[in-house]
């Protein structure tokens, strides 16, 4: 059956595309060829003309310093900003006296009492194992005002969040408006956000938690939303039918149908606030993603990875906890009475009061110093070891370096000058014609004018300067990562083997692999470039090995029943059918790719990255912010570009 | 639903409606926990700045019984948050004439704290094995002459001259202008992608041309030569578009949040009094950088070695 | 139009009049135009965008019986059920409950009515995944406010009443098919409704359980004498339970009756497809297939049946004694039933249209029909003079 429908869906369907993309074609060719001639003698070809730029430095500037200049005595600030700040500050201090009071004792004890009670005894092993490594990483404290940050801005963002999903799930006017801001927000890198936040609220805690909250809420309104509007409706007629009033429907069954997608929302919410946790400590976050970036400042890769590992633990320890809390509760396992769950709840609250108490009196509320592990010489050694041996003069291979100067000069230069020597006019229709055949003309439309706005905003030559970087990494990325989705898929051992360095290069912290990154491929484009595939490529072999395996068994069953080969089943059989899941892993690869690259500024990537970065560090809001949206824009017009029509449902990782 | 807008638009009300709130006199969250006096000190992203913060501190903690935290924040971000109060301090400050004007002068919500004792110094270094072998590259009219061996594949057919943190202070794209040179200047974009690029390039012995800075521990390891540039004459770097000259050599500044400096007793009184040689905290970053000793244990051992200069600075 | 009315059993549980339900753009004008209602539904469709699901419904439900809506897919009998309660709403025409308008509702009074009065067994059962089998049947009367243990304590009997005892902290997805519509069934019962609506309850069940839960509402009706809507799309099924049948086509009732009179007097060529197959020997009655006794020696003797014994039942006694059987009602003979009249109702081709007397409301449980009938029960659509005949014949 599957060869029979294999065929039908090369012949069919490439060739319906086909006739629609002719005309896509066609009616694009038509409108080059009426605007190009009125273009080209109105404005200068080649780069985007002057005339069509927008200079926002100085009224930017100007904004800046009122602020600053203003903080302390408008009403504005007084009597709301400042409200919000004070707010954020006094919670995160709670939490984090609370962590402090309850010591490190207090803390593993209660956190791996939760996880046992919502994800059983593995978790609460793990969960235990995590915090204590923690310590014995000498990261105590660090961890513990992360984690008070973060319990701030996760739970600020699920409840931001889930109002936002709430309103835009039970109305469909808001939602069709939320809908494209959440699914844009969702695509834009962390680094984008930081500069609005520090221009209100200068550098520093504040700031940190309200730029977490921003990054880290749509996913939990968009998946609130969609848990509210794809509940069935076969339940909810029912519901109806029994003469519920729209509250009881809301109450009763709505937000208990959709707890699989608020759970769902809760994690992903939670693994990006870690993520922007980190980030933030470029604006003065503190914890540990303060560790790593000063770690960073010394050339000290062992000490960044020291404050790094406690992340991932984090990372993974809240990812199984939740995702194991939600495959629960989306399960039907025996429902225990109230009582027993209120009384076992109630145990673990006790034990965990116990253990700290305990620990207290024995006067260790502090983690002991002597207890504390340095892995940071170690692992130094290794890098130097690394790129002592692999930097350069490899026999035959050559060295990183030589790679990264080859991959410069013979990819990376031809592209940037190749794009940035297009007329400004080409670009536009080459993005135009890539989204509508790719997509809609909506998605198209909006790919052409945010590509412009780059344009407009002054920033042309940086932005197609990045977009080559993108596009360069995006390929290596894509190669890479179908090739190894491929091996993952097709057996089981390399999968499973794969499968925890994923997990650990998913949630490790960009900032940690920077460093030897630049000590093996040197300052520039390149280790940009290298640490955007790093970073990408988990999430691209992840999304393909598991679109190969969810493959319709029966369709492989009956291709091997005609005597297909391994290679005739993937390439005429798994790849055709895979074929969302590959778009979407390219939509990922693209979006992921885009976030490092900026931060591929602070290794040379310059560009836009470079822009954010300096903005950042001089306070020059006016080219941070410029870059800031410009990344968007950039953003917007990837996404777009590479977004199938069916719009994928859920972002995996950060 | 109306019901719970309402209730929700009056918390909000109640909230703000309750109280002037200035988010510029506010403390770190993370500051005086558990009752302890705390300090928060800037860090900035160099490892001198480092070594000053770390001596600092240890000095705070256990001369003066005080907490420590730090935060690494950039240069020009670090005086506004100095000016709210969220880090008392900058040790190390290499001339911010806007900022100084505006929050010592303007707003007077800093303190000057006096001189670190250290001269910082700005310039063009090559290695100093490769200007043994070539004495006339340390002019910049040779520097033309050395463009093809200093290209990489980051600069395209020009040489690169290689810059570092966008945090620092740099004329180098208006001086590779004005003088007319065949360079293109490449942002590391972070101190430390320029350092583990150097020290790349030492390890093989391959010229380089970067620009860097005094007192720098790198000097231990990698020595290296200044290039000489159009002598620095006062006000010839007032317009940053022209500038054709040498940077100078800065005295090094100490700033303290105005409130900290009248009212922070013997913390702000210690701060004030800290004032060293470049030699000192040269011998911390080393430690720090090259021993991969960490912070603490390198001021450890620092103090340890000079009671009688840290003698001197407590109240 | 002719509507089916009812004059004698008192006033009927439902009341609909004129019924329709228009999808699509501006829907309101269709029912109110009479070129367009004349259209047929595909040109319909093509002229104004609009689907009729349901076109000029009437037929009145009656106490205590089941009234059987039949039809396939897409002939607009689960739009019809929807609108009974206002699930859907409809475009026009009239819907009484008790006499009372149902169009005319406020929100409160309506749920009031799906609260109390009326409740709804659905084809995907609607249950709550969260919520175990005693909660989900305790949730109508959650809906209505009533106090925990109260809830729990009658929804605990009805669990009972549904054979459902021991799995009440189960959740559905813990339940199969059967167990799964047991609680549906149980939901709709616990709040005590006068009227029971079933969406095509059985179709997604396996035959045998389907069978257990018909004779598990066969039980339940003749335990309780709930009136009861049934939606099916099953033949056999709607037999089998239903006192009164309408047959569904494209939005319209092209056939109202018992099963009997669908059996034997299909209305149309349509409805004689439908019930082609059917086993007619296990519908019709010997009051059907009787004739007068040809002599007096003829009604003495003979096995004695009554009138509403199935044919298949009198050919057994027929057989078995190897003459006529009298058809004996009340010490009574009527007629007498012969070898060639029953094999007549088997091959389809007995004549089985004789005039009067006409059914009395289906107050007894199926599947015995209670009163014979022998005439064609008229379509929706039958002149006035054929609806007069029909209420006379519940007069009688």
């Amino acid at each position: 059956m599957a060869a029979v429908t294999a065929p039908t869906v090369r012949a069919g369907l490439p060739g319906l595309l086909r006739h629609r993309a002719l005309a896509k074609l066609a009616l694009l060719a038509l409108a080059a060829a009426v605007l190009v001639p009125v273009v080209g003698a109105r404005w200068a070809s080649g780069s985007w003309p002057d005339a069509l730029t927008v200079d926002l430095s100085e009224p930017l500037g100007r904004a800046s310093e009122w602020i600053i200049d203003n903080r302390d005595s408008h009403p504005l600030f007084l009597y709301f900003l400042g409200h919000v700040s004070n707010t954020v500050v006094l919670c995160v201090r709670a939490v984090y006296l609370v962590l402090l009071a309850a010591g490190w004792a207090g803390v593993t004890a209660a956190a791996a009492l939760v996880a046992w009670r919502v994800a059983g005894v593995r978790a609460a092993l793990g969960t235990g194992l995590a915090f204590l490594a923690c310590g014995l990483l000498g990261m105590w404290v660090p961890t513990m005002q992360t984690l008070a940050l973060m319990v701030v801005a996760v739970l600020a963002s699920v409840v931001l969040g889930a109002l936002l999903g709430l309103a835009a799930g039970l109305s469909d006017r808001t939602y069709r408006v939320l809908r494209p801001v959440l699914d844009t927000m969702q695509v834009l890198p962390a680094f984008a956000y930081l500069l609005p936040v520090v221009l209100v609220f200068g550098i520093g805690v504040p700031a940190a938690v309200l730029a977490t909250v921003v990054y880290a809420a749509p996913p939990m309104a968009r998946l609130t939303a969609l848990g509210l509007r794809g509940a069935d409706p076969g339940v909810l007629e029912a519901v109806a039918s029994l003469g519920a009033t729209a509250r009881q429907r809301l109450v009763t069954a709505r937000l208990p149908l959709a707890r699989g997608e608020l759970l769902l929302g809760l994690n992903q919410t939670i693994m990006m606030a870690l993520s922007m946790a980190v980030i933030a400590s470029v604006i003065g976050a503190g914890g540990l993603g303060d560790r790593v970036y000063q770690a960073l400042a010394s050339v000290d890769v062992g000490a960044a990875l020291a404050a790094g590992i406690p992340i991932v633990l984090l990372a993974v320890v809240l990812d199984r906890v939740t995702g194991a809390a939600g495959a629960r509760l989306g399960g039907d396992g025996p429902e225990n009475s109230g009582r027993s769950s209120a009384l076992l709840w109630g145990g673990a609250a006790v034990l965990a009061v116990a253990v700290a108490v305990a620990a207290r009196l024995a006067g260790r509320r502090e983690w002991p110093e002597a207890w504390a592990v340095n892995i940071a010489e170690p692992v130094n050694r290794a890098v130097d070891w690394m790129t002592a041996h692999l930097y350069s003069g490899v026999p035959y291979l050559g060295g990183t370096a030589d790679w990264a100067g080859h991959f410069t000069t013979w990819v990376l230069d031809p592209l940037r000058s190749g794009l940035q020597g297009l007329p400004w006019w080409s670009v536009l229709f080459l993005v135009a014609t890539v989204a509508w055949l790719i997509g809609t003309w909506r998605t198209a439309l909006t790919a052409v004018l945010a590509m412009a706005a780059t344009g407009v905003l002054g920033v042309w030559e940086p932005s197609l300067d990045t977009l080559s970087q993108v596009l360069a990494a995006v390929a290596v990325t894509l190669v890479l990562g179908f090739a190894t989705g491929v091996a993952a898929a097709r057996s089981d051992r390399v999968e499973r083997l794969l499968r925890p360095v994923l997990d650990v290069f998913q949630t490790m912290p960009q900032f940690v692999y920077l460093i030897p990154v630049v000590a093996l491929f040197g300052v520039g484009r390149a280790p940009a470039v290298a640490a955007a595939v790093v970073y990408a490529l988990p999430a691209v072999v992840r999304i393909t090995a598991q679109g190969l395996r969810q493959v319709d068994p029966a369709a492989l069953e009956s291709a091997r029943s005609l005597g297909a080969t391994g290679a005739q089943q993937l390439r005429q059989v798994q790849l055709p059918l895979a074929r969302p899941a590959l778009l979407l892993a390219v939509n990922q690869g693209v979006v992921l790719v885009l976030a490092v690259v900026i931060i591929g500024g602070l290794v040379g990537g310059g560009a836009l990255g470079y822009d954010v970065v300096f903005g950042l560090a001089q306070g020059d809001l006016a080219t941070g912010l410029v870059a800031g949206v410009a990344i968007v824009c950039l953003g917007l017009v990837l996404d777009r570009v590479t977004q199938p029509t069916e719009r994928r449902r859920v972002k995996q990782g950060a | 639903m109306r019901l719970r807008t309402t209730a929700v638009v009056g918390a909000l009300l109640l909230l703000t409606g309750c109280g002037a709130a200035d988010m510029t006199k506010q403390a770190s969250p993370f500051a005086n926990a558990q009752g302890a006096k705390t300090v928060t000190l800037s860090v900035q992203s160099w490892v001198g700045a480092q070594a000053n913060v770390a001596v600092a501190e240890y000095l705070l903690e256990h001369e003066l019984g005080y907490r420590v935290d730090t935060v690494q924040v950039d240069e020009v971000p670090a005086w506004d948050a100095l000016s709210q109060g969220r880090v008392d301090a900058i040790l190390e400050d290499w001339g911010h004439p806007e900022q100084e004007q505006r929050y010592v002068k303007d707003k007077k919500t800093i303190a000057h704290g006096g001189d670190l004792g250290v001269t910082g110094h700005i310039g063009w270094f090559v290695p100093t094995y490769f200007a043994k072998q070539h004495p006339d590259v340390t002019d910049w009219k040779n520097l033309d002459k050395y463009a093809s061996q200093l290209r990489t594949p980051e600069s395209g057919g020009k040489g690169q001259l290689l810059d570092g943190s966008p945090s620092y202070v740099t004329n180098d794209k208006a001086l590779v202008k004005n003088l007319d040179l065949d360079y293109q200047v490449v942002f590391a974009g972070s101190e430390a992608a320029q350092i583990t690029q150097i020290r790349q390039f030492a390890k093989e012995r391959k010229p380089f041309l970067t620009y860097w800075y005094t007192p720098q521990w790198l000097f231990e390891k990698v020595p290296m030569t200044e290039v000489k540039l159009p002598p620095y004459e006062e006000g010839c770097d007032a317009d940053p578009e022209k500038v054709a000259c040498a940077y100078p050599h800065t005295p090094l500044q100490k700033y303290l949040n105005a409130d900290f400096a009248r009212n922070g007793g013997e913390a702000a009184a210690l701060l004030k009094n800290f004032k060293w040689t470049t030699e000192d905290q040269n011998q911390v970053s080393l430690m720090i950088a090259d021993q991969k000793l960490t912070p603490q244990e390198a001021a450890k051992k620092w103090v340890n070695g000079h009671e009688s200069t840290w003698r001197a600075w407590l109240p | 139009m002719g509507a089916v009315t009812s004059t004698a059993a008192g006033t009927p549980v439902f009341s609909v009049e004129g019924l329709w339900k228009v999808f699509g753009p501006k829907a309101d004008r269709v029912p109110a135009d009479p070129e367009l209602t004349a259209l047929a539904p595909a040109e319909l469709r093509s002229r104004t965008g609009c689907t009729a699901a349901v076109r000029d419904v009437s037929f009145d439900v009656r106490k205590g019986e089941v009234f059987v809506v039949m039809g396939l897919s897409g002939s607009g009998k689960s739009t019809l059920v929807r609108c009974l309660t206002r699930l859907i709403e409809p475009t026009s025409g009239r819907i009484a409950i008790d006499g009372e308008d149902v169009l005319g509702m406020d929100r409160a009074r309506l749920r009031e009515l799906r609260r109390h009065r009326a409740s709804m067994v659905f084809q995907h059962f609607g249950l709550l995944p969260h919520r175990s089998v005693l909660d989900n049947v305790a949730y109508g009367l959650q809906i209505q406010g009533v106090g925990k243990s109260e809830r729990r304590a009658r929804a605990r009997e009805v669990v009972a009443k549904v054979g459902l005892d021991g799995m009440e902290q189960r959740r559905p997805g813990q339940l199969s098919g059967g167990q799964q519509q047991r609680v549906g069934l149980a939901r709709a019962l616990a709040v005590d409704p006068e009227v029971l609506l079933f969406d095509e309850p059985f179709s997604a069940l396996d035959p045998l359980i389907r069978r257990d839960m018909q004779e598990e509402v066969v039980r339940l009706h003749r335990e309780e004498g709930r009136t009861m809507v049934f939606i099916t799309h099953d033949l056999n099924e709607a037999l089998k339970l239903g006192d009164r049948i309408a047959l569904m086509r494209d939005g319209r009732v092209v056939q109202l009756g018992t099963p009997e009179e669908i059996v034997g007097s299909p209305a149309d060529d349509y409805v004689r497809e439908f019930v082609r197959e059917v086993p007619r020997e296990q519908v019709m009655t010997v009051r059907t297939a009787m004739r007068a006794p040809a002599t007096a020696e003829e009604a003495g003797r003979g096995p004695a049946v009554a009138p509403d014994v199935t044919v298949s039942e009198a050919i057994e006694a027929v057989a078995r004694t190897g003459t006529p059987a009298r058809v004996v009602d009340g010490g009574r003979c009527l007629g007498v039933v012969d070898s060639d009249a029953l094999l007549g109702v088997v091959a389809g081709t007995h004549p089985g249209a004789a005039p009067k007397p006409m059914s009395a409301p289906g107050a007894a449980p199926k599947p015995l029909p209670a009163v014979p009938a022998q005439a064609t029960a008229a379509p929706v659509q039958a002149t006035d003079k054929e609806a007069d005949a029909e209420a006379g014949g519940e007069a009688v």
